[in-house]
């Protein structure tokens, strides 16, 4: 029990198949408190599988999942962000032709009553939230009663980070959050997460790009064809170490996981 | 000259955004100003007060209609609930019970037939379009087998009817009214609650929505209750009006409304769209009919007209849209 407290999560001995493809075999999966922890793989290794049971999409076949010590069943997405896990997905949530402010308090929106009974939207407060939670991670929008169409892929990135760091996420999950980013943005996208982590979250950060996630992350978790090939930090190895093992699918000689 | 391009730009964006419905508005305008000249007697406020009337019965159901389709969802089968509201009405009004009992019983049966139409599509997966196709076959048979084909009038006078559409001053009715507070509520429900959140989030990213915990499926089960409430109440509004249903009632204003709503600037694919933008593409409907008759055009090329509108109107904001970028 003390034991398990010392991380946040604790995935344990997760298998789940899909039809005939097993696309995780009894994988343990750790993430500590105010931790960033790079998942790598090739493409299919099962790294969206493993997030998606995290996330409540899909229960596991096998295997146990602690969130602060505590055994969780996770049902729903709703029941995994009420638990303080936010997602900001390979294809980002957000709805396109709605405002920055709607997008950030979608499905959480800051109400009064009308006459006591009706829940009108606080517009003004939520806006002006909004400004503070991006420029709290040092984004700034023109309006946050923009179109998500109408911003940039670095800004909509930055909108989803900036809404689950807001809403008091405790773990922030970012699925391929800097593909198809210019290299500019993809810093600022890297900046935010360093940013998440000061402010207390841990972060499980997804991505084909082994340098961006090098550059950030503490630790690495390297799956391949849904088989954890090991945990590595990153005193450990170097980032060419692990893309030598993405590419392969083997650890490295002279390399031993935790 | 690039600068004023860009000026131009700006100022359109800041109208999609800011004044839903301007384009509407702005071939609302235009026919205005073409009738007053192609039709002596168009200037005058009885034909005003008669494209209104044409104008809110249709309007009622385009609210509705508007409502569903930007969470993403269509309703063919608004025609056949409204003359089956008004038959349930019709012959309710000539039983011993009081009218408002009949209407009641319409609305019921109306928001049975939209849970229906919205189960079936969100249970089953398909395609609302479909569904609501059946639905709308199904009901119109229905009707017609209940009534052997024969309509039903109602003899007496009773304020019930004149609360519904009476007639008010200057040849407008009430009917005016009810569209005009069904509108501003509608209105006021998608864009200052948290409901029209869900309604947009779900027609613009139905997965999105459902990831961040909205009951996509209720919310739109909802707006084809909604829907159907509306065509079944314009369908009693129509009644009141003329005292007297016929099992026909109601047929092609399923497209109509799905016109009006389109013109109005609601995107058909969900997410985007307005009540000021459909009340717009119902004048504008509503203008054309009456326009082009008292034109001297004969009644048949109202449709046509229509369609040549419709295919115009999404033409036009389609372009706009890509054009703003
Ligand atoms: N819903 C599903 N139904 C059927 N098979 C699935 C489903 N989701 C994933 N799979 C399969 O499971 C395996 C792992 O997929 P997963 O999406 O987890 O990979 P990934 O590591 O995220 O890959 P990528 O880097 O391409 O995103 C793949 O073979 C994939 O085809
Ligand atoms: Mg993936």
């Amino acid at each position: 029990m003390t034991e398990e407290k010392k991380s946040l999560v604790r995935m344990v001995n997760i298998s789940k198949s899909f039809g005939k493809v097993k696309a995780l075999r009894e994988v343990d999966f750790e993430v500590g408190y105010q931790e960033i922890v790079g998942l790598v793989g090739d493409n299919g290794a099962g790294k969206s599988t493993l997030i998606k049971i995290l996330t409540g999409v899909f229960p596991p076949d096998e295997g146990e999942i602690y969130f602060e010590g505590k055994r969780v069943f996770l049902r729903s997405p709703k029941e995994a962000r009420d638990l303080g896990i936010e997602t900001v997905y390979q294809h980002l949530a957000l709805i396109d032709l709605m405002s920055v402010t709607r997008n950030v308090f979608l499905g959480r929106e800051i109400v009064h009553k009308f006459l006591g009974l009706l829940p009108v939207l606080d517009m003004k407060k939520m806006q002006r939230v909004t400004e503070e939670a991006l420029s709290d991670l040092g984004i700034k929008l023109q309006s946050v009663d923009e179109k998500i169409a109408n911003l940039s892929g670095g800004q909509r990135q930055a909108v989803a980070i900036g809404r689950a760091v807001h809403f008091g996420a405790k773990l922030l999950i970012l699925d391929e959050p800097t593909a198809a980013l210019s290299i500019r943005e993809c810093h600022k996208v890297l900046d935010q997460i360093v940013e998440a982590k000061a402010k207390g979250l841990s972060v499980i950060f997804i991505t084909h790009n082994i340098y961006h996630v090098y550059s950030v992350a503490d630790k690495f978790t390297l799956l391949d064809h849904g088989v954890k090939l090991g945990d590595f930090s990153r005193g450990e190895v170097t980032a060419e170490d692990i893309i030598e093992m993405v590419r392969t699918g083997q650890v490295k000689e002279g390399i031993c996981s935790d | 000259m690039e600068a004023k391009e860009k000026g131009i730009r700006t100022l359109l964006l800041n109208l999609f955004s800011k004044c839903p419905g301007f384009e509407a508005l702005a071939g609302l305008v235009a026919l205005f100003v073409v009738f007053s000249f192609t039709a002596t007697r168009f200037l005058t406020l009885e034909s005003l007060a008669g494209i209104i009337t044409v104008a809110s019965e249709l309007g009622i159901v385009a609210c509705g209609v508007t409502l569903l389709m930007i969470s993403g969802e269509f309703d063919l089968s608004v025609s056949s609930v409204f003359g089956f509201s008004a038959m349930v009405f019709a012959a309710m009004s000539n039983t011993a019970a009081p009218l408002w009992v009949g209407f009641l019983l319409a609305l019921l049966f109306a928001s049975a037939i939209g849970l229906i139409n919205g189960l079936i599509t969100t249970r089953f997966r398909i395609p609302s379009f479909i569904t609501t196709l059946g639905t709308m076959m199904l009901w119109r048979g229905v009707l017609l087998a209940w009534t052997g084909g024969f309509g039903i009038r109602y003899w007496g006078k009773s304020p019930f009817l004149d609360f519904l559409n009476g007639q008010l001053a200057g040849g407008f009715r009430a009917s005016a009214f009810w569209f005009l507070v069904l509108t501003i509520g509608c209105s006021f429900l998608l864009t200052k609650t948290p409901y029209g959140n869900y309604v947009y989030a779900t027609g613009g990213n139905k997965e999105a929505a459902r990831l961040l915990g909205i009951p996509v499926d209720r919310v739109k089960v909802i707006n084809f209750i909604i829907v159907a409430i509306f065509a079944g109440l314009s369908g009693c509004i129509q009644f009141a009006r003329f005292a007297s249903v016929d099992p026909l009632r109601g047929q092609g204003m399923e497209l109509e409304a799905i016109a009006a709503t389109v013109v109005g600037g609601t995107l058909m694919s969900g997410g985007h769209g307005s009540l000021i933008g459909t009340l717009f593409g119902v004048l504008l409907i509503g203008m054309v009919r009456s326009g082009l008759v008292m034109s001297g055009a004969p009644a048949y090329w109202y449709q046509a007209f229509v369609g040549v509108i419709l295919i115009v109107a999404v033409i036009i904001n389609t372009r706009l849209r890509e054009w703003i970028g």
